[in-house]
């Protein structure tokens, strides 16, 4: 609704991601994403990420939209089967859920439940264009369907993948499928923006850039030695290390790359604060938003 | 021991077509017991399609050949001062077979002859029915030496589902439940009160879901 007509103005749009618990204790959840209220275009709401075992992203996502806040829900091919997809998709679709995301999802054995078995029935792609499918008004099977949904439809990308080649290919991919807004992993330079958008340059999609907070020297150390397609710069680490205020500096430092990323004329940003929501008010101001 | 059955003729000439000189490499191991890739196969399926090639005009050379194992490299090796004679070679082995000597052959293409299907057992010559799924970590000690993940349509760890009739699956009434088969042995066995003790959910790390699998022998490796 809003997300997609505000980039189809051509507005730079502020989404916010909102980590589902890992139980039933919503309001603080509900209560944060209740305070950036009118801030954000939208809440992007994670499908058990890094393969943690949490509440539903289709679960939040219905109560952030019970609360009139528009929201990005994810689907992810690694837990659910083709049948139990388009379930989902339809009981998104049919209680108002504008925004439908696909991902692949991180592997299992990086995840809690690192014994179970993943499901994988469809890739990205499939699921994509199976999103397309359902709104033509059919469903995988080639039957037809009481209703159709409507949604507007993205991915991921990832800027900084060690192989770009591939992650371009898969890109090109993805847009055959239908997907036409694209949320990247977690950036901290503008140079690897920089750098990607001279090669996917000219391709018919919405780039939304995440912003991540760092909470910590600890956690960016982690990034840097956990998570290889995320890089952390240097130079940003021993400025959160120098830094008289840790906690504002991290602000900050994100606030900074909202600015920066809209400078560069990216559609849009999407803040992760990880429990941090907060925080949110703080890093928008910041970067003059 | 691994069990597959010939590709239909059609899609294998989809496959080679292209090329004018095809080595056909069967295997002596498990492909020749199901009689689906040995020596014998090689010689059926070369002569059909030598057949189907000079009826269409365009008649090419297509040799025989098979290996004492396409898994082990120094039965590969042996085709190495022929295989430049050739433009493509159709292996009759399994699927492992066809990946180790696509493996060994970088610029070859290699095409499956066969169509690798599971691990299984002869119930009668010309009848084969799947046993094990190769999980990783076998759990027939539990389960009167019969296996649910390869035998219980919905590989159930604590069946029945409460479908089976006269002792058939409800998926398919042609096939014994797997369920049914367990409890008729663990009642053989004296073991019900296995049924007591529900499995827990079970690990898949050491199935498909842990990634590509990989055994290292320290006591074997020269
Ligand atoms: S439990 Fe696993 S290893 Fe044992 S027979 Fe079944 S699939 Fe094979
Ligand atoms: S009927 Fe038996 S074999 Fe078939 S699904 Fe049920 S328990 Fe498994």
């Amino acid at each position: 609704m809003q997300l997609e007509k505000k980039l189809a103005e051509g507005a730079f749009v502020v989404l916010a991601e909102m980590e589902p618990p890992k139980g039933v204790e919503v309001a603080g959840l509900v209560s944060q994403a209740m305070a950036v209220r009118g801030k954000v275009d939208a809440f992007v709401v994670p499908e058990m990420s890094s393969a943690v075992m949490r509440l539903s992203s289709l679960g939040v996502s219905l109560l952030l939209a019970s609360r009139g806040l528009e929201t990005v829900m994810q689907v992810c091919c690694r837990d659910r089967n083709r049948l139990a997809l388009q379930a989902d998709l339809l009981a998104a679709g049919a209680l108002g859920i504008p925004n439908v995301m696909g991902v692949a999802g991180d592997d299992i054995t990086f995840g809690d439940h690192h014994t179970a078995k993943a499901v994988d029935d469809l890739t990205l792609e499939e699921l994509l264009q199976g999103m397309n499918t359902l709104m033509t008004g059919r469903d995988l099977a080639g039957i037809e369907l009481k209703g159709a949904p409507r949604f507007f439809v993205g991915s991921t990308v990832n800027p900084g993948a060690a192989h770009l080649e591939a992650e371009l290919a898969a890109l090109d991919r993805k847009l055959a499928a239908g997907a036409r807004f694209f949320i990247t992993p977690p950036i901290f330079s503008v140079e690897v923006l920089d750098a990607f958008r001279k090669r996917a340059g000219g391709r018919p999609m919405y780039l939304l850039t995440t912003v991540l907070l760092l909470k910590s020297v600890g956690m960016a150390r982690y990034i840097q030695r956990h998570l290889g397609q995320i890089q952390v710069p240097e130079a940003l680490v021993s400025r959160i290390q120098k830094a008289p205020e840790r906690v504002r500096e991290c602000v900050q430092i994100a606030a900074e790359l909202v600015k920066a990323f809209k400078d560069r004329g990216v559609s849009g940003v999407v803040i992760s604060t990880l429990g941090w929501e907060d925080r949110l008010p703080a890093i928008l101001s910041a970067a003059g938003i | 021991m691994i069990r597959a059955v010939g590709k239909p003729l059609e899609e294998v000439i989809g496959m080679v077509q292209d090329y004018p000189r095809i080595l056909v490499a069967g295997c002596d191991g498990c492909v020749t017991v199901c009689e689906a890739g040995g020596l014998k196969e090689v010689k059926v399926l070369a002569a059909a399609l030598r057949l189907y090639f000079t009826q269409q005009g365009e008649p090419k050379q297509i040799d025989e050949t098979s290996l004492t194992r396409q898994c082990d490299k120094e039965y590969l090796a042996q085709l190495g001062d022929r295989i430049d004679g050739y433009d493509a070679v159709l292996s009759l082995a399994c699927g492992c077979g066809v990946q180790f000597l696509a493996d060994m052959y970088t610029t070859k293409p290699v095409y499956p002859g066969v169509d690798t299907t599971f691990l299984g057992v002869t119930e009668e010559r010309g009848v084969y029915t799947e046993r094990c799924q190769a999980c990783g970590r076998c759990i027939l000690a539990d389960t009167g030496g019969v296996c649910p993940i390869a035998r219980c349509s919905k590989r159930m760890l604590n069946g029945p589902c409460g479908g089976s009739d006269k002792g058939k699956c409800e998926v398919n009434p042609e096939m014994p439940c797997g369920w049914q088969l367990i409890y008729e042995r663990l009642k053989a066995l004296g073991q019900l009160d296995r049924f007591e003790q529900p499995i827990t959910p079970k690990d898949w790390t050491t199935s498909r879901d842990g990634g590509v699998r990989k055994i290292v022998r320290e006591d074997l490796r020269v």
